[in-house]
């Protein structure tokens, strides 16, 4: 089967800061990828490049057999990627219905059916009675809930989720699992997940990726990567060596 | 050639002067992005009061200019504390907005206590030097306007000097940068903003004064600089103090050679038409950093 | 619809009392209402401030002029061709602009207004400053006059004015239909967040042309209209400030964004002008931009303490207030 997104070698540049080193990696269809790694490994950056937000310096992003490395976001999205944001962004003064409408719009052309798609999909995330509410009007949780099911209104084939549990209450973090494990099997879509939280992104993901200090370290099963001396190292530092 | 150069150095001397008049903007906008498009009003205000003070009262603009400095730095904290304070909790637009109505508040207000009549300061030191000349190497240089633009320049070294050496710039500069931050120091963000708006006023209606004796006076003075002094903060890059300069000098280098060149009326044009190129392909400015 | 009555009717009692003064004031308001429509699709919906709209109500005034004047074309044509040439010449001009955001697209529009001022003084080809003069065939109908825009004598303030009323609504129902449709929610996305708007796939640039070009259309319809109702066309009259303030104001002091409020904004702000310049008469205060200064103190009252408009006054609690106490006597003077 070929790979749904082909990253290969990677690199971006800020000034001296390389935020991104010769990043390869592949996400097959389906698949539900964690992309793991301390703060500053570069997760963010290079899910900028991906979706089109930054473009790197070097190397190549091929999706579905289309290079993407130098695609405007829209055409991105248009190719079947869409993502959330980590700090989450939506159009304030619409409507939670109206939000999604505008994800929907990226399928078809007629108000009609984009209004119906979208009601859908609220009730699929969860979000059912909250449709007339103003977008800012929100808890945080909620419009977590939003951005990710109006990603899923435009019909993508992967979704990148940038710590999307980021700020949410334990137990707001455990329904929100619960709606990618949804997502995942009933859409047929493959996910990317930068996450922080370990309870998370383990269980989620069928395979790891690490990235540290804007390199990738490793990748493998869940319980591998957790197994994995360096991985250790580069989270908990040197102390913990040998601890496994 | 010789018109050429001559043309030049015209620019830089007038260069010098719009400096004084874009700096007070770059000081607003690096501070809290905010557009004011009344900024030429306040010029004109000084135009005026450089005018009257010389009418009325005798007094040489040089010297009016202290009294004048002063009173626009009131009027300037008065502006944003009745005004800009609470448009700049709102939208951007409503900000924008509300100093466009500023601007027809004082144009018309002008053109009401004083008609659209043209106004000229006739006795100053000044205008009694003009004519008269230095002349190095073939070019001719009026000694008002380098009077003027020398003033200038000193008013601007004085800034700079205060922006970049002393504690309150310093804190001026840190609200710019990270307001939260500086609040956790405890600068009080609103104190600046005002100080800011103060400073800009001042020094825009001195720059004024001083153009007060080369320009006719008239109310509606103002736009044109107006638009003129954004152009030259967004080449010189937004809020940098001696980018303003510099990018003042060129504009003004740039104005004086389209003129002597094309029709006068084209004169602006030019100035326009960078500052469109600019944001096309330096939004940071020619030295700015963003 | 007591609106819609009032607006077919109003001008029928000063047509029979030969006052066209008050004809001209509301061919101005809903002038300025239309604009005022128009603009709200840029800076309203988009979020994109436009200052120098004025450059497309000049070429559309121009357009149709030259057209009129030289290849004789019915005035109801000539307003196509103006509002093709000026959305060609919008996007022309606005796609390169689209990069920059907020204030900076603002300044760009400043700027260009400012480079269209010269250029229309001195181009020869629309004779500079010294303007084109529409010609108009003598005689003709009332009938006659509204399919042409052309008033030899009477019927001419009523007659604009209808002309004027027609584009009015044609705007609004326009207007309408995109709010309700794909371009009005990729509007309202892109100045809601530009990125989260790219990220799913709407083409910020584009739409800000779009946008800004449908402003155009309805400013040259607006140039024209103005252009047949003035005979003639000079620079500095189309280019005039007041062509790219009052729709705006109209646009904001009635409500930003609202399908109403243009023409709330306009039928607030005209009469004031107007209003002053009539009693003000050929006093000594005539002619000292009274009215503007109003305008300024009204721009600045709205901005300071009713950022979104007239219209977003709590007229239904009022209105549920003033039913309330009609039974009561009215107690105090």
């Amino acid at each position: 089967m070929a790979p749904l997104l082909q990253i290969e070698r990677c690199t971006k540049r800020f000034g001296g800061l390389v935020a991104n080193r010769d990043v390869s990696l592949t996400i097959e269809p389906r698949e539900i990828v964690g992309l793991i790694g301390p703060n500053g490994a570069g997760k963010t950056t290079l899910f900028n490049c991906i979706s089109g937000a930054l473009h790197p310096d070097e190397g190549r992003i091929v999706l579905n057999g289309t290079d993407i490395s130098r695609a405007r976001p829209e055409r991105v999205c248009r190719l079947g990627i869409a993502r959330t944001w980590q700090v989450v962004r939506s159009f304030g003064r619409m409507t939670a219905l109206e939000n999604v409408i505008c994800g929907a719009l990226r399928r078809t052309n007629r108000i009609g059916p984009a209004r119906a798609r979208s009601l859908e999909l609220l009730a699929f995330t969860g979000l059912a009675g909250k449709e007339d509410v103003a977008a800012a009007a929100l808890t945080l949780a909620d419009k977590k809930r939003l951005e990710i099911t109006r990603a899923l209104a435009t019909g993508p084939s992967l979704l990148l989720l940038d710590e999307a549990m980021s700020g949410l209450t334990p137990f707001e973090t455990t329904a929100a699992v619960e709606l990618v494990r949804r997502i995942h099997a009933e859409l047929d879509l493959a996910i990317c997940v930068v996450e922080h939280v370990m309870e998370v992104v383990m269980p989620l993901s069928h395979r790891v990726v690490v990235l540290d200090h804007g390199e990738k370290l490793t990748e493998g099963p869940p319980a591998e990567v957790a197994r994995d001396e360096r991985v250790i190292t580069a989270y908990l530092g040197d102390r913990y060596r040998g601890r496994a | 050639m010789t018109l050429f150069l001559q043309a030049v150095a015209d620019g830089l001397q007038m260069g010098l002067l719009y400096a004084l008049v874009a700096v007070g903007l770059a000081i607003i906008w690096g501070l809290m992005e905010m557009i004011n498009f009344a900024h030429g009003e306040f010029m004109m205000l000084g135009m005026f009061g450089a005018w009257g003070l010389s009418v009325w009262l005798g007094w040489d603009p040089l010297i009016s200019m202290v009294p004048i400095a002063v009173v626009m730095y009131g009027l300037g904290v008065l502006v944003y504390r009745l005004l800009m304070q609470r448009v700049q909790r709102g939208e951007v637009f409503t900000q924008i907005f509300a100093t466009v109505g500023l601007f027809f508040f004082i144009q018309n207000g002008v053109v009401a206590l004083f008609t659209s009549d043209y106004r000229f300061v006739d006795k100053s030191l000044l205008t009694g030097l003009s004519g008269v000349n230095l002349t190095v190497g073939g070019i001719r240089i009026g000694v008002p306007l380098l009077v003027g633009g020398l003033i200038a320049l000193g008013l601007f070294l004085m800034l700079y000097l205060l922006i970049d050496r002393t504690d309150f710039g310093l804190a001026l500069q840190a609200t710019a940068e990270d307001r939260d931050a500086a609040m956790l120091v405890g600068i009080r963000p609103q104190r600046m903003y005002a100080v800011a708006w103060g400073l800009g006023t001042a020094l825009v209606a001195v720059a004024g004064v001083i153009l007060a004796n080369f320009f006719s006076v008239y109310p509606q003075a103002g736009l044109s600089f107006t638009v003129l002094a954004y152009a030259i903060v967004a080449l010189g890059g937004f809020g940098s103090v001696l980018g303003t300069l510099l990018a003042a000098l060129l504009v003004g280098v740039v104005q004086s050679v389209t003129a002597a060149y094309l029709p006068p009326a084209f004169k602006d044009a030019f100035v326009f038409g960078s500052y469109i190129l600019i944001g096309l392909f330096r939004p940071q400015g020619l030295f700015g950093r963003f | 619809m007591v609106g819609a009555l009032v607006a077919l009717l109003y001008p029928i009692p000063f047509e029979r009392s030969g006052q066209i003064y008050y004809e001209t004031v509301g061919f101005l308001v809903l002038l300025n209402a239309m604009l005022g429509i128009g603009w709200n699709i840029i800076g309203g919906w988009a979020g994109q401030f436009d200052f120098g709209p004025s450059i497309f109500l000049a070429i559309g005034a121009y357009t149709a002029a030259l057209l009129s004047i030289h290849l004789g074309w019915n005035a109801w044509l000539a307003l196509l061709g103006a509002v093709v040439v000026s959305v060609a010449l919008c996007a022309a001009l606005t796609y390169p602009v689209t990069r920059l955001r907020g204030h900076y697209f603002a300044i760009a529009t400043v700027a260009m207004w400012m480079i269209a001022q010269p250029v229309g003084a001195t181009w020869r080809f629309i004779n500079g400053s010294q303007g084109l003069f529409i010609p108009v065939a003598p005689g003709g109908s009332f009938v006659h006059g509204m399919l042409t825009m052309e008033f030899a004598g009477r019927g001419k303030g009523l007659g604009f004015y209808y002309l004027s009323l027609g584009l009015f609504v044609i705007t609004l129902l326009g207007a309408r239909a995109i709010e309700r449709s794909k371009l009005g929610f990729y509007f309202r996305a892109v100045r809601d967040d530009q990125d989260g708007a790219e990220a799913i796939g709407i083409d910020s640039r584009l739409y800000k042309v779009i946008a800004r070009c449908l402003m155009a259309a309805v400013f040259a319809a607006g140039g024209t209209l103005y252009g047949f109702w003035a005979l003639a066309v000079f620079p500095d009259q189309v280019l005039d400030v007041n062509w790219n303030i009052l729709p705006m104001m109209a646009a904001v002091v009635g409500g930003l964004g609202r399908l109403w409020g243009p023409a709330l904004g306009a039928i607030v702000l005209i009469p004031i002008s107007q209003i002053m310049t009539t009693t003000l008469g050929s006093g000594p205060l005539a002619g000292r931009g009274i009215d503007l200064i109003i305008y300024g103190a009204v721009i600045m009252l709205i901005a300071g303490w009713r950022p979104n408009g007239l219209l977003s006054l709590p007229w239904a609690a009022w209105a549920a207030r003033f039913r309330g106490r009609a039974p009561a006597p009215v107690a105090k003077g």
